[in-house]
């Protein structure tokens, strides 16, 4: 939970809506074709999680986030360059929707989808 | 690169087939043209992440699939396109560079290793462009490049499968693209918001324009863009009195209010006639004009502006007078005039004196930099890109900066060679070489050969305590270096110089040429040339201020 003043009283938000927000900007970052569970490596057969949480982890560190998102990227895009616009986005839009400023985003490729062997 | 269109006579106007290095010709085209457009591409970006530039990020993209293929002769179509396609692939930055390495990956499977595309091939291609780049993304926002790389394909699909000439073909999708860019507003709250239209569904349409003019044989550089003309609020209006050009040596400002609605467009086209860096703001009923003219110019947009408005105020102000009490132009600087045709030197330096010197020799254009400080590809392109010849020499004056001013060569349209000076007493050495008249190549090889002439000596302080070359450095201690190698280390400089000329052999040669730096008084430098003159009582010894920070003092030995 993160808190923030406002004059009338206290906001508060929890990991899992950050979370959301990240997983959303992800889904939207070009070469992202999933999220990966954190704890398995093998995320491929596990594309598309419902849940937000499993392929994102969101840490507080005083007032602002760290947040680690593990991603599945289609094969035959430049993975760097994935990553680090998936990094920025979620960066984007999270400082954007919530507010918070966001520390630093993680990005692990847990995977990659072949949607085309060349 | 080349801007010239030496080729473009194949495609006239019917066209059935296109061979690998058509193709080539039709992607060098498209790069240049988003080179050309960058700046207008960058312009529109809404995001301040993740695409903040993306008219550079997809030029550097495009590059670095040419340069796949630039050498290549092949006449495979597929495999010219696919030696494209990755090297897209291995440049791609930013998203809308990955986005189009995927429509180019794709393009590159449905050709195949098919020697020519014809019409059917083709709408498969951009068909298929348009399949990979989707599967790329889970959630694909609309009203982006991937819009217009669909948009295109649908439209080549259900309209164009009547035709078997492929410059109607391109042509009409050209159309369906810009059609496609001024539909994404609608798709995309966030352009409309902001008044633009998408940057890389724009970059996508001037890939193929470039392409579409290069059949056309209409040109490729800056005489086709459309001036960027709009009006901005008074108070945006940028006064960049940094961004002299030669020749445009007053700003003109006028206030006015127009007799009837002004017509950007054509106000834009008539001031251009007269000058540059216009700018048009708008007020309290009442707009605000700037310009940059060349003397005798100066009143021209006054008489301009009154045929068309009553005139409020005018304010004119002599930016060459204006830079030179701000010390910003020394007069070497503007008196060197670089005629068209000419080759022109520009070259880095590490202090103000370093700089005057150079600029004595001929030098048309400083770029500031040097140990710890090396400037990037964009400050050298930028310091020669204005220049009125495409003959460009470039010296680095620094072992870092060399690579850097390389890697300016495939971007410039002009001729651009760099000759390989680790120092300023190699660069300094060149510049005597240099003759502004003579032929390009010679005068590269002559300068080039005369590096070896000079012998350089540097005298600095050790940021750390190593061993290198067999001598123990101390920190804090005074090394010198001969060539760039280190050859001693002492308490003082004195010693320290002392040291050096006789390693490199002074007593043989016939000049000394001392440049102290920026941390020494005249005082300090006096102490240390006594013992020198004294002991070099053969040669000729020279003492400037070079001003150079980092290096208590830069030798040149003749």
């Amino acid at each position: 939970m993160t808190d923030k003043k406002d004059h009338l009283g206290k906001i508060t938000v929890s990991q899992h809506a950050i979370a959301t927000v990240a997983y959303q900007s992800a889904l939207e970052s070009y070469g992202v074709v999933g999220m990966a569970d954190k704890d398995i490596v093998s995320g491929l057969s596990k594309l598309l999680f419902k849940d937000p949480a499993a392929g994102v982890t969101v840490n507080f560190d005083g007032d602002s986030v760290t947040i680690d998102m593990y991603i599945v990227v289609e094969y035959g895009t430049r993975i760097s360059s994935v990553a680090s616009s998936v990094a920025n986005n979620v960066k984007f839009q999270v400082e954007k929707v919530i507010g918070i400023p966001v520390k630093s985003v993680n990005v692990h490729v847990r995977g990659l989808h072949v949607s085309n062997a060349d | 690169m080349n801007s010239s269109n030496p080729e473009g006579t194949y495609l006239t106007k019917s066209v059935l087939e296109v061979n690998g290095q058509k193709l080539k010709s039709l992607f060098n085209a498209a790069l240049i043209w988003v080179k050309v457009n960058q700046q207008r591409i960058n312009s529109l970006n809404v995001f301040p992440v993740p695409d903040g530039d993306t008219g550079t990020n997809m030029f550097l993209t495009m590059q670095s699939a040419y340069q796949e293929v630039a050498q290549s002769n092949d006449n495979n179509a597929g495999r010219v396109m696919r030696t494209i396609a990755q090297g897209a692939l291995m440049g791609a930055r930013g998203n809308s560079g990955v986005i189009l390495s995927q429509l180019l990956r794709g393009f590159a499977r449905a050709l195949d290793e098919k020697e020519q595309i014809d019409a059917p091939l083709l709408i498969k291609c951009l068909t298929e462009a348009r399949n990979t780049a989707y599967k790329g993304v889970v959630r694909p926002v609309e009203g982006t490049i991937l819009t217009v790389a669909k948009d295109i394909a649908n439209y080549a699909e259900t309209s164009l499968t009547d035709t078997n000439n492929l410059v109607q073909i391109l042509e009409a999708i050209v159309k369906e693209a810009d059609r496609s860019v001024k539909r994404t507003p609608e798709l995309l709250p966030i352009l409309k918001q902001a008044g633009v239209v998408d940057s890389g569904g724009i970059g996508l349409f001037f890939l193929l324009e470039g392409m579409l003019r290069f059949v056309k044989k209409m040109p490729l550089d800056e005489t086709g863009v459309e001036k960027h003309a709009q009006i901005v609020p008074i108070a945006d209006l940028e006064i960049l009195d940094n961004a002299i050009e030669p020749g445009q040596d007053f700003e003109v400002v006028v206030d006015f209010v127009p007799n009837s609605p002004i017509n950007i467009e054509t106000l834009y086209t008539d001031l251009a006639k007269i000058g540059t860096s216009i700018q048009i703001g708008e007020g309290d009923s009442m707009y605000r004009m700037h310009i940059h003219v060349p003397r005798n110019n100066q009143y021209m947009p006054i008489n301009y502006i009154d045929k068309i408005g009553t005139v409020q105020k005018v304010y004119i102000e002599n930016l060459i007078e204006q830079m030179r009490k701000k010390g910003t132009i020394n007069t070497q600087n503007s008196s060197i005039k670089i005629k068209e045709g000419q080759i022109a030197v520009v070259a880095v330096s590490p202090g103000e004196g370093i700089s005057k010197i150079f600029y004595s020799l001929g030098v048309a254009a400083i770029i500031p930099g040097g140990q710890t400080m090396n400037p990037s590809t964009k400050e050298i392109l930028d310091a020669f890109e204005n220049l009125p010849t495409d003959k460009i020499i470039i010296l680095p004056n620094n072992e870092n900066i060399i690579l850097t001013a390389e890697s300016t060569i495939p971007m410039s349209k002009k001729k651009v060679a760099v000759i390989p000076a680790i120092s300023v007493p190699q660069g300094l050495i060149a510049c005597l070489r240099f003759d502004p008249e003579g032929d390009y190549e010679s005068v590269i090889k002559e300068m080039t050969e005369s590096l070896g002439e000079v012998e350089t000596g540097e005298i600095t302080t050790a940021t750390r305590s190593v061993q290198i070359n067999g001598v123990d450095v101390k920190k804090g201690e005074v090394i010198a270096l001969h060539n760039g190698k280190l050859v001693d280390s002492s308490k003082n400089l004195t010693i320290a110089s002392m040291n050096l000329l006789d390693k490199i052999g002074a007593e043989k040669k016939e000049h000394i040429t001392i440049f102290y730096g920026s941390g020494l008084k005249e005082s300090q430098v006096n102490k240390i040339i006594q013992p020198i003159k004294a002991k070099y009582t053969e040669q000729e010894i020279e003492i400037h201020n070079g001003g150079q920070p980092h290096y208590q003092l830069i030798i040149a030995v003749e």
